[in-house]
């Protein structure tokens, strides 16, 4: 576990503190649940749980279908600590509010995070339900990433975005998802802040910068954690399939009926990682 | 957004005291279109500062006042002038109005603006109707612990703009002589205008059309369940290869010169929804 916390700013510290006072283990991974993927925080074995809302300077969280609260333990027999719901830009949070975990869940020691979320598919190959690892991102979230944290390894911050993805894992993910018998493409993922889905014009235009799918979180978590030298896997559940020449409303519902299907696949490449590590 | 449904409220029973009707459309008159106003019979004016919590307008040639009354007898209540990002309010105040316009009743809502034309098939004093936009602006009016009362969370925005009555604008332009296109409106939050590098990057992105206004109005306007038509009035042309200095009184004068077109569509638009 790591000792010195003087990298982290000073509420981070607090609450690493708290969450110790819980459990008093060393996780070796980090695990962000996006919409719909619930599921996984409730398999973890031996579980402890930290509700965002009693560790000290954390907001609550409101979107639909999240819950709010760190649950430590373990997965395939490896420590980790998983975030049961997230923070997003769109509810109001600032970007200190919204990174504040991931700064917590670096200062207790973790060496990997994997992130998931969900996302709207711009890539015409892809369908719903499918699973892509993240390969790159454009940040259109209209917020400066290290907003409000003065603390973390500045040198970090120059190198930032270089490579937040971690090449081997990425391999690893694909590796995994093609001996469970389906595939899992990589992919650029633009983030937006968000909250309203974007219209047929903006579909357009994010296809033709370069995007592959676009969501509205992730971006400032898997920032954080390059900067704190962090490795990082990050997989969009594909829940809809924008084509913006045949555009079809988009319902809360429907993307987290989806997001249900490709977390199976998820919790087979996560399952899968965690396996070559314990 | 907790703090807005009071807002609403308190703004919508000031108004009542001041006017009686129930608008069935709901008006925003932007840069230079001042004077369509001259279209509404006028039953009630109120300026914005009276009003509790509407934000005031600071912008060049924006009156500030909202107009109840009727146009050929269909009820409506306008905005002449509009409140901008640029000026330093958040997204979710300048939008205030257009959800004190959907408490007092209106389901429709005609919003115009002042905008620079990328494509180059377009002139100076053209009239776009917008069948699409493309949002850059740094702020969102939605940003906040979602009000379920207000709309939804996660607004669809596959139609913000009402395409039937895209069509039955070009069409009244058809009958009118005049000409009319049906673009994407890229928004920004300005105040400077666009570098060359930017037109060329918007109309890459797949924009016909750049200003700096209407698409928090129509995000608002479409979280609270209302149709939305929208036109830009194409003020100077943005074209980079043969950029000319913009001069804010030729871009007042030219929306000033196709206000007479803004004038018969919205008129003709107003009179579809009251007809049905």
């Amino acid at each position: 576990m790591r000792e010195d916390l003087s990298t982290l700013n000073k509420a981070a510290q607090k609450a690493v503190r708290h969450v110790k006072d819980k459990w008093n283990r060393s996780p070796q991974f980090g695990i962000i649940l996006g919409s719909g993927l619930g599921g996984i925080a409730d398999a973890v074995e031996d579980p402890t749980t930290v509700p965002y809302e009693h560790t000290p300077n954390f907001p609550q969280s409101t979107a639909i279908g999240h819950h709010g609260q760190f649950v430590c333990g373990y997965l395939e027999g490896v420590e980790v600590i998983v975030m049961q719901g997230r923070f997003h830009l769109y509810e109001g949070y600032s970007t200190k509010d919204v990174t504040l975990p991931v700064h917590v869940m670096c200062g207790l020691g973790i060496h990997t995070l994997i992130v998931s979320n969900a996302a709207g598919g711009l890539n015409p190959n892809f369908a719903a339900g499918d699973v892509m690892v993240l390969n790159g991102h454009l940040n259109r979230m209209q917020r400066r990433p290290h907003e409000g944290l003065a603390a973390g390894p500045t040198s970090a911050w120059i190198q930032s975005t270089l490579r937040p993805y971690d090449l081997q894992l990425n391999q690893l993910a694909r590796h995994i998802a093609r001996k469970n018998d389906f595939e899992a493409p990589l992919g650029i993922y633009a983030g937006h802040l968000g909250p309203n889905y974007e219209t047929r014009a903006e579909y357009r235009y994010l296809r033709r910068i370069g995007a592959d799918a676009v969501g509205m979180s992730t971006i400032p978590e898997v920032l954080i954690a390059e900067s704190h030298g962090v490795r990082t896997l990050a997989l969009s559940a594909i829940t809809n399939v924008c084509s913006p020449d045949a555009l079809s409303e988009t319902t809360a519902e429907e993307v987290i009926e989806t997001a249900a299907i490709a977390g199976q696949k998820m919790e087979k490449i996560l399952r899968g990682i965690l396996l070559t590590h314990s | 957004m907790l703090d807005l449904y009071d807002k609403i409220e308190e703004a919508k029973a000031f108004i009542a005291g001041k006017w009686k009707g129930t608008p069935k459309v709901g008006i925003i008159l932007g840069t230079g279109l001042g004077p369509f106003v001259e279209r509404i019979e006028i039953e009630a004016e109120i300026d914005y500062e009276s009003i509790p919590h509407f934000p005031s307008s600071t912008a060049t040639s924006h009156r500030g006042r909202l107009i109840c009354g009727k146009i050929d007898g269909v009820p409506v209540v306008a905005m002449e002038g509009r409140i901008h990002l640029y000026e330093g309010h958040a997204a979710k105040m300048i939008t205030l109005p257009v959800r004190v316009m959907r408490a007092m009743g209106a389901q429709w809502l005609i919003a115009s603006n002042a905008v620079g034309g990328m494509n180059p098939n377009y002139q100076a004093g053209d009239i776009m109707v917008i069948e699409d936009h493309i949002n850059l602006m740094t702020d969102n009016p939605l940003i906040g612990v979602n009000d379920d009362r207000l709309g939804p969370r996660f607004p669809d925005m596959s139609e913000p703009y009402n395409l039937k009555m895209v069509d039955a604008a070009l069409t009244i332009a058809r009958k009118s002589d005049f000409v009319a296109h049906k673009g994407v409106l890229v928004s920004v939050t300005g105040p400077n205008l666009e570098t060359r590098a930017e037109y060329r990057f918007l109309r890459l992105i797949g924009a016909d059309v750049v200003g700096m206004s209407v698409i928090p109005e129509v995000i608002t306007a479409v979280h609270c369940g209302m149709q939305v038509v929208g036109f830009s009035v194409v003020t100077d042309m943005c074209l980079p290869d043969a950029l000319k200095p913009a001069v804010v009184d030729e871009i007042i004068a030219t929306a000033n010169a196709a206000e007479p077109k803004l004038r018969a569509l919205v008129a003709g638009i107003v009179g579809q929804i009251g007809n049905q």
